[in-house]
């Protein structure tokens, strides 16, 4: 797993160098832009870290930059940096997600803190999705019967309900249900639950 | 009376023709001596030797009719030519130059032929009259027996008969052009009296010399009429002059009044700035009497500052100049004052003098200063409220640096803990610190220049320097209201005398002007321009343009007057207070529409 970054983005080339310094001797990776339009065009939603954004750019203010990642599907965790604290502003970012919103000029602890807080929710969510996704691999390699057998167990049909719902004997349920929780890599009912649970809707997800 | 006469043994011509001759004498001793006084007026010269003259025909005229034998009456007819000739010269240059008039020619032709008959009178013998006189006869007059001649007639008394008719003719043309002028006393008194009392002795002669009537020549009494006509004329002067002296000692009554009760300081003073003269106001705005100032010298007056340019002005005032300027005085209760000052030189008695008129401008001066400092308040406070509008783009401007020194600084922190010191890193920090702390100190100095109630400095600055001062001050406010400045400045600027302040607040004032006109448009639509040129003598010519909406044309002028403005929250003085900033560096300020649409500002400095 590649360590990770905290992309920089200020138009004044001295506060980027300054902060750039103080993360490196903290042992970050950091990568900085001059402008918004910069760091979207070379933006990899997959690469983790966090963002430490100006609010006070031209052309694209850090609001438009939060909304832009949104679109794109990014889940990079934004830390605002602004010049003076205005309410409203502040409020609009936090309600869309920022993770953090310091005053310039930021002190070294506040300003580090808030990284490692934003570093360990992209962990988290990182783990989270990636978990995410390992559920939905193991659904993926059932096959369209075991998919069915699957959504009756769910529900806490018994084999023979199953068989008599999709005109079949006990006997093929249970060949099936065997290899569902071979390929769903657990040992009970209990455990299946819990997996399909987590991807959320009532496990309608599995269906399609 | 006949008594008295004939006891004393004299007679009535004795008398008369005496009396005659006295009396010229005496008006020509009077008048003798007023020409003396007077040397410039000739005609009171003529008048005295016309006078005299007369005088001495009278004698001729005496001896005359008291003669015995032809021998002397001739001698005694002889000698009254000279008289004769003195009288008609005299005559003729009292017409040409106390009535300036008469043909000159006429003139000279009289004076030449009376000349010529004078002549021949004294080569001929007996005389000009006669070629001999045979006997004397008695004729009696005022009841005595005076002689004539008897004898023949000389042809040669025609030309002195000639000379005095020919003079009645210049007489008459003289009184005509003054008549004509309009001075018909003149012509009238001493024209007419020259004219009828010539012609009738000069008939009087013709008739009694060639032997017409018998009768003894009399010219004198004629004469005398002539004289005192003259005479009853140049008293008219005597009147006409004790006329002005007393005009004159009204119009001096009149000036003393308003000399003292003026409400100016007046005073006169020698070229050594002596005081000789002062009026009431004079010395009551420096506290004094004017008996005591009477004694004093501007010296004691006028205090040191002004002083040092005394001898500089009085050569000016002297040489003519009529001069209004200001000075300080002394009061005699030790303040100083203003005054206003206008002297000029005056020639009195061939001495050259100077007068001044005072004015205490104190009242004046306060009203001034107190002006001066409301203004420079009103200045202040523009600047103030425009100050507060960029407040949190200006925060934002010191925002940057501090924050880059303190993450500077705490990273060095860091490098400083490890056990390998990268001093290069450290060396890169500090240069780094240093550049964002001047130029957080820079942008600090122009707000507290902005902020400062300081006095106006005039100082040779260069404009470019002033307008990208003006682009780091704006620089965030202009990017947060996404406005692209577009600058197009002359290297070959000549420096400008001005505050440096004042011009700051003016470009200021005018390119957040200039962000605000565009406040509606797209951000890539907004665009001000920043020119920089020579101008005119010298000068400096500074344009500010936006793309905004441009202003109405009705409003081309309004904008400059006071609580004009198109913003909600404007003040509506930030334009005026510019226009008077530039007024006082003699400069302008105005206002246009740019043919391809926007507002643009432009002012001058000389």
């Amino acid at each position: 797993m590649t360590p990770p970054t905290i992309f920089l983005v200020d138009d004044e080339a001295s506060v980027r160098t300054a902060i750039g310094r103080l993360l490196r001797a903290e042992g970050f990776e950091v990568t900085p832009f001059a402008s918004p339009t910069e760091f979207l065009a070379a933006h990899d939603p997959a690469a983790p870290g966090c963002l430490l954004l100006d609010m006070a750019m031209p052309v694209l203010n850090g609001l438009d930059i939060q909304q832009a990642l949104i679109e794109r599907g990014s889940r990079l965790p934004i830390i605002f940096l602004t010049g003076r604290a205005d309410v409203p502003m502040c409020a609009q970012a936090m309600k869309r997600g920022a993770a953090d919103f310091l005053t310039k000029p930021v002190n070294d602890t506040d300003l580090l803190a808030a990284i490692r807080r934003a570093l360990v929710q992209d962990y988290r969510t990182r783990q989270a999705r990636a978990a995410l996704d390992d559920i939905r691999s193991r659904i993926a390699s059932l096959t369209p019967r075991e998919r069915e057998v699957l959504q009756h167990i769910v529900t806490g049909q018994l084999n023979k309900q199953i068989a008599a719902d999709l005109g079949t004997v006990e006997k093929t349920i249970k060949v099936h249900r065997g290899r569902v929780m071979t390929k769903m890599q657990v040992t009970s009912v209990a455990a299946l639950v819990h997996l399909v649970e987590q991807l959320g809707a009532g496990g309608s997800v599995v269906v399609q | 009376m006949t008594l008295i006469i004939d006891h004393f043994g004299m007679s009535w011509v004795t008398v008369v023709w005496s009396m005659v001759a006295g009396a010229c004498l005496t008006l020509a001793a009077t008048y003798g001596l007023v020409w003396w006084w007077r040397r410039s007026a000739h005609g009171y010269a003529l008048f005295a030797l016309a006078s005299l003259a007369t005088a001495g025909v009278a004698a001729c005229e005496w001896r005359m009719m008291h003669a015995e034998t032809p021998a002397a009456y001739g001698l005694a007819l002889r000698w009254m030519h000279l008289p004769g000739w003195v009288l008609v010269l005299a005559l003729v240059g009292f017409v040409r130059v106390y009535l300036r008039a008469g043909r000159p020619w006429l003139a000279w032709a009289v004076c030449g032929m009376r000349t010529l008959s004078l002549i021949v009178n004294f080569v001929v013998t007996p005389n000009l009259n006669y070629r001999v006189i045979t006997g004397l006869r008695q004729l009696p007059l005022l009841g005595e027996a005076v002689s004539t001649p008897v004898g023949v007639p000389s042809p040669w008394m025609i030309i002195g008969q000639a000379s005095l008719l020919l003079m009645v003719l210049f007489v008459v043309d003289a009184t005509r052009a003054v008549w004509r002028r309009g001075q018909h006393r003149q012509a009238s008194l001493i024209g007419f009296s020259i004219v009828f009392f010539v012609s009738i002795s000069t008939a009087q002669m013709i008739l009694a010399l060639w032997g017409v009537i018998h009768a003894p020549l009399t010219p004198s009494l004629f004469y005398l009429g002539i004289v005192a006509a003259m005479a009853c004329e140049l008293s008219l002067d005597v009147r006409r002059s004790a006329d002005l002296m007393h005009e004159l000692r009204a119009r001096e009554q009149q000036y003393r009044t308003l000399f003292d009760r003026a409400n100016d300081g007046i005073m006169l003073m020698t070229e050594d700035a002596v005081l000789i003269s002062v009026n009431d106001a004079f010395a009551r705005m420096h506290g004094y009497s004017t008996q005591e100032m009477l004694a004093m010298s501007l010296r004691d007056l006028d205090a040191s500052e002004s002083f040092r340019q005394v001898p500089e002005r009085l050569r000016h005032i002297l040489a003519g100049e009529a001069l209004t300027f200001e000075v300080e005085h002394h009061h005699k209760d030790g303040h100083i004052f203003p005054l206003e000052v206008s002297a000029s030189r005056i020639d009195s008695g061939g001495k050259s003098l100077i007068q001044s008129f005072h004015r205490d401008v104190s009242a004046r001066r306060h009203a001034d200063q107190e002006l001066q400092q409301r203004r420079a308040e009103l200045t202040h406070l523009s600047r103030a409220v425009m100050l507060g509008e960029l407040s949190g783009s200006l925060a934002h401007e010191l925002n940057q640096p501090l924050t880059a020194i303190l993450s500077n600084a705490q990273a060095a922190q860091r490098f400083l803990a490890r056990p390998q010191i990268d001093r290069q890193e450290l060396q890169d920090i500090l240069s780094d610190i240093v550049a964002a702390d001047r130029h957080a100190g820079e942008v600090i100095r122009s707000l507290r220049l902005l902020l400062k109630k300081g006095e106006v400095l005039r100082q040779p600055l260069d404009v470019n320097a002033v307008v990208l001062e003006v682009l780091k001050l704006m620089r965030s406010d202009l990017l947060n209201h996404h406005v692209a400045i577009e600058t197009q400045l002359a290297h070959d600027l000549p420096r400008v005398c001005g505050d440096h302040v004042q011009l700051l607040q003016v470009l200021l004032n005018l390119v957040m002007n200039a962000s605000d006109a565009m406040a509606g448009h797209a951000p890539d639509q907004r665009r001000v321009h920043l020119t920089t040129e020579r101008g005119p003598n010298q000068g400096v010519r500074v344009a500010v343009r936006d793309h905004g909406h441009g202003i109405p044309a009705d409003s081309l002028e309004r904008v400059f007057e006071p609580f004009f403005t198109t913003k909600p929250h404007g003040l509506g003085l930030g334009l005026v207070v510019c226009r008077s900033i530039l007024l006082a560096h003699d400069g302008t300020l105005a206002a246009e529409n740019h043919p391809e649409g926007g507002a643009v500002f432009h002012f001058s400095l000389p």
